[in-house]
């Protein structure tokens, strides 16, 4: 594994500056870097290098200090993280110090974030699933938000393109409103599922269910590995197993030799000259020394995640743009949107008691969506849509908590698997409502004496109306597939919780209400691009990161064409 | 700041609230029981000698290790003293003290004199009487979780520091670290056990 470049003193001028490393940074800097072009990423966090910086990649629960779990101190510094769930022992180092990078929460919404070179494609749950024109069309459809300036067919050739890198597995089905990735093998079901997959869909003409369309390799790809089914992803991978920046796109971005990667860099602005009517830069805070520096490029790239690069765009004001860079709309801040999350059902499956699986497969079962994809499963409760994840498997130990029992016969029964459990959550597209928004809030600074953001967002009554629908619809399902003691959830999380912020610096058609336009440029200064989850126009109810792959790539490659006709 | 100092500061603190109540049968036990094996660094003597039989009677020794085997009941002293915040470490103790005060107006003493009939003829009324946990997803609890008892969360607690120990899990579960593969559905008697991690 080559180091990185870090030496950015070196040189103050590139022909392109992407401003984060994540899913969609790592994707700007393989493409640019790829295309020829000096290439420096700026990185607000540490360097972590695939498999040298992953220090509990190999640990087991006896191995960690406090068996993995976090005391008082820890949870405070991941305050946000430990709302989420997912933060522990085990991977806290690659989630965001909360306590330093404070927000304002004018209403409920979490905010989870990476702070370090991979960002958040070191923890992301990998699902990938392409969105299609019924996803692309809706807003034009049915009058919610902008109309999307691009089609399904705009982007089909470069979901294929980054879904043959990052290495995609899942199986074909031929659903228009889910269209086919390029996929490597499918995971297998377990016996469980496959039951309820043929009882579901025995019972429910028109709904199925698949294995989970997923970034982990089931066959070894570019020197990769394929998955271990350790179910230790959120580690970091020692095989590359999944799709992360650290594992795939900044390696290739690195042996062009046009790579330099500048961690610590905090960016505090974008630098646009009125005169020449486009941007020329990146003011950057040293994290670590508080100094100002400033790097200058030809074209830069924003992705740092949806709310910080719109928090940048918004703190880059200059006497053309006064409230904002590229914010002739007054959109830019707006249309926040996520996904519903944790509402569904579960319960306990008998009949195969007998059976067990080998390895722990980091991937469920999918449920596309069924409603509202044509005339005949059209609803008047709710416009757009809904999908499931979820599965099956045995309990363990951890169940006997609950069991009435206690003993020596009690401890020899939880040596066994417990019994089968299946569950299914589902996520709804969320409406993008111009007053769910970002403020830039300067009288609360951070650290770094930088104006944070203060976040008023919320779910409203289609979002509430999909909900209702999901958990009777959950309910209904496991009932027909003979699931027992069945419970119906709906958590009601604030937005956040489906950490797929997406929106506040939209794509559209026309200047006067969006930001950008259809190849990611800001409309008013177009050799600044905005490719992360910020551009998005609407929000599908499928999860959006390959989408996010797959216009990064497109975004690049226009860029990089642009500039040979010296267009920008 | 310096976090050993905090904890054992927050430690302290917790402790001293709780030790006028406990100090008595402390004395009390003092002289008719063996001293503890082990010295805790949050429990008091008497404390630690609840939680012990506790999770003895829970999970005891069979052909398999039991819990005292796997220091289950030092685990726990460790988790109070620096997973719990001080809130929870207060509630804690009171609920230890009000565990042993029921247990000695139905029984005639505190737990960790009972018989072995008397401990379990207690635990079968703390098992309906001690709430239960909410189902999961994805490591967060599916509707609003009601507080479950003392009882719930010293039997969760101890499950989790058995099963979590490395000689269970390598040497009694099934340890598979590098599976491989993923196959769907094997007869369960090619592994027997369930996989520990």
């Amino acid at each position: 594994m080559a180091n990185y470049n870090i030496d950015a003193k070196k040189n103050m001028t590139y022909d392109a500056i992407v401003i984060g490393s994540g899913i969609s940074g790592g994707w700007a800097a393989k493409e640019l870097c790829e295309g020829g072009l000096k290439t420096l990423v700026l990185e607000r966090g540490r360097i972590v290098e695939h498999v040298v910086d992953y220090p509990t990649m190999n640990k087991d629960p006896w191995d960690l200090e406090l068996r993995g779990a976090l005391g008082p101190e820890d949870l405070k510094k991941h305050a946000i993280g430990a709302r989420a769930g997912f933060v522990g022992a085990n991977n806290e180092h690659f989630y965001a110090n909360d306590e330093e990078n404070p927000y304002t929460e004018v209403k409920p919404f979490l905010w989870v974030r990476g702070h370090q070179m991979g960002g958040r494609s070191l923890l992301w749950g990998k699902q990938c699933y392409r969105w299609s024109d019924l996803d692309f069309e809706a807003n034009a459809k049915d009058g919610h938000g902008v109309d999307w300036p691009l089609r399904y067919k705009d982007v089909e050739s470069w979901y294929t393109y980054v879904e043959k890198f990052a290495g995609i597995s899942g199986q074909a089905l031929g659903l228009p409103q889910l269209p086919d990735s390029h996929f490597l093998p499918p995971m297998e079901l377990n016996c469980v599922e496959k039951d309820i997959k043929s009882r579901i869909e025995k019972e429910f003409p028109g709904r199925v269910m698949t294995i989970g369309r997923a970034a982990h390799l089931t066959e070894p790809l570019n020197g990769r590995g394929q998955c271990q089914f350790r179910n230790r992803c959120d580690r970091g991978c020692p095989y590359g197993a999944y799709f992360s920046s650290n594992a795939v796109t900044l390696p290739a971005a690195n042996v062009t030799g046009n790579l330099t990667i500048r961690p610590y860099s905090i960016v505090n602005s974008i630098i646009y000259d009125d005169k020449k009517g486009k941007a020329t830069g990146v003011r950057i805070i040293d994290a670590e020394t508080n100094e100002y520096i400033e790097f200058y490029a030809k074209i830069i790239f924003c992705n740092a995640s949806s709310l910080s690069t719109t928090q940048i765009l918004l703190n880059s004001t200059s006497d053309r743009f006064e409230n904002g860079l590229g914010n002739d709309s007054g959109e830019l801040g707006h249309n926040l949107m996520d996904h519903t999350y944790r509402v569904g059902a579960m319960g306990r499956v008998e009949g195969y008691e007998d059976k067990y699986y080998k390895g722990r497969r980091p991937n469920g079962i999918y449920i596309p969506r069924y409603v509202n994809i044509d005339e005949e499963t059209k609803t008047d409760k709710f416009v757009r849509g809904f999908g499931y994840q979820g599965g099956g498997g045995r309990g363990n130990w951890s169940a006997g908590a609950n069991q009435e029992q206690f003993g020596a016969d009690f401890k020899d029964s939880l040596m066994k698997p417990g019994p089968w459990e299946f569950f299914i959550t589902g996520f709804a597209e969320c409406l993008p409502y111009h007053e769910n928004k970002v403020m830039l809030d300067k009288e609360n600074v951070d650290k770094w004496g930088q104006p944070t953001l203060a976040i008023d967002c919320e779910f409203k009554e289609n979002e509430k109306a999909i909900n209702r629908q999901i958990k009777s619809d959950a309910v209904e399902m496991l009932e027909k597939a003979g699931v027992k003691d069945i419970v119906g959830f709906d958590n009601e999380h604030e937005p956040g919780y489906g950490i797929h912020e997406m929106g506040t610096a939209r794509m559209g058609r026309d200047p006067r209400t969006s930001i950008l336009n259809g190849t990611n440029q800001i409309h008013a200064a177009k050799n600044v691009f905005v490719t992360d989850g910020a551009c998005m126009t609407s929000s599908s109810c499928v999860n959006p990161s390959l989408t996010y792959m797959a216009l990064t790539a497109r975004a690049a490659n226009h860029a990089i064409s642009e500039l040979k006709k010296k267009n920008l | 700041m310096d976090r050993r100092a905090a904890l054992k500061k927050t430690a302290m603190a917790a402790g001293s609230a709780a030790l006028v109540p406990s100090l008595f049968s402390l004395l009390q036990s003092c002289q008719k029981k063996p001293r503890l094996s082990w010295e805790p660094i949050f429990l008091t003597v008497n404390q630690a000698e609840l939680i012990s039989t506790l999770v003895d009677t829970v999970l005891p020794k069979t052909e398999t290790p039991g819990a005292l085997d796997m220091k289950v009941d030092l685990f726990i002293d460790v988790v109070f003293a620096k997973l719990f915040n001080k809130t929870a470490q207060q509630t804690m103790i009171a609920q230890m003290e009000q565990f042993n005060t029921t247990c000695e107006e139905k029984f005639g003493s505190i737990f960790s004199e009972l018989s072995v009939q008397d401990r379990e003829e207690f635990l079968k009324e703390e098992e309906s009487a001690s709430g239960k946990y909410n189902g999961k997803v994805w490591g967060t609890a599916v509707g609003e979780q009601k507080p479950v008892g003392f009882y719930r969360t010293i039997k969760s607690l101890a499950l989790w520091g058995y099963f979590s120990s490395e000689e269970i899990g390598k040497n009694v579960l099934n340890y598979d670290p590098i599976p491989g593969e993923y196959l769907g559905c094997i007869p369960l008697s090619d592994v027997g056990k369930t996989c520990s991690l």
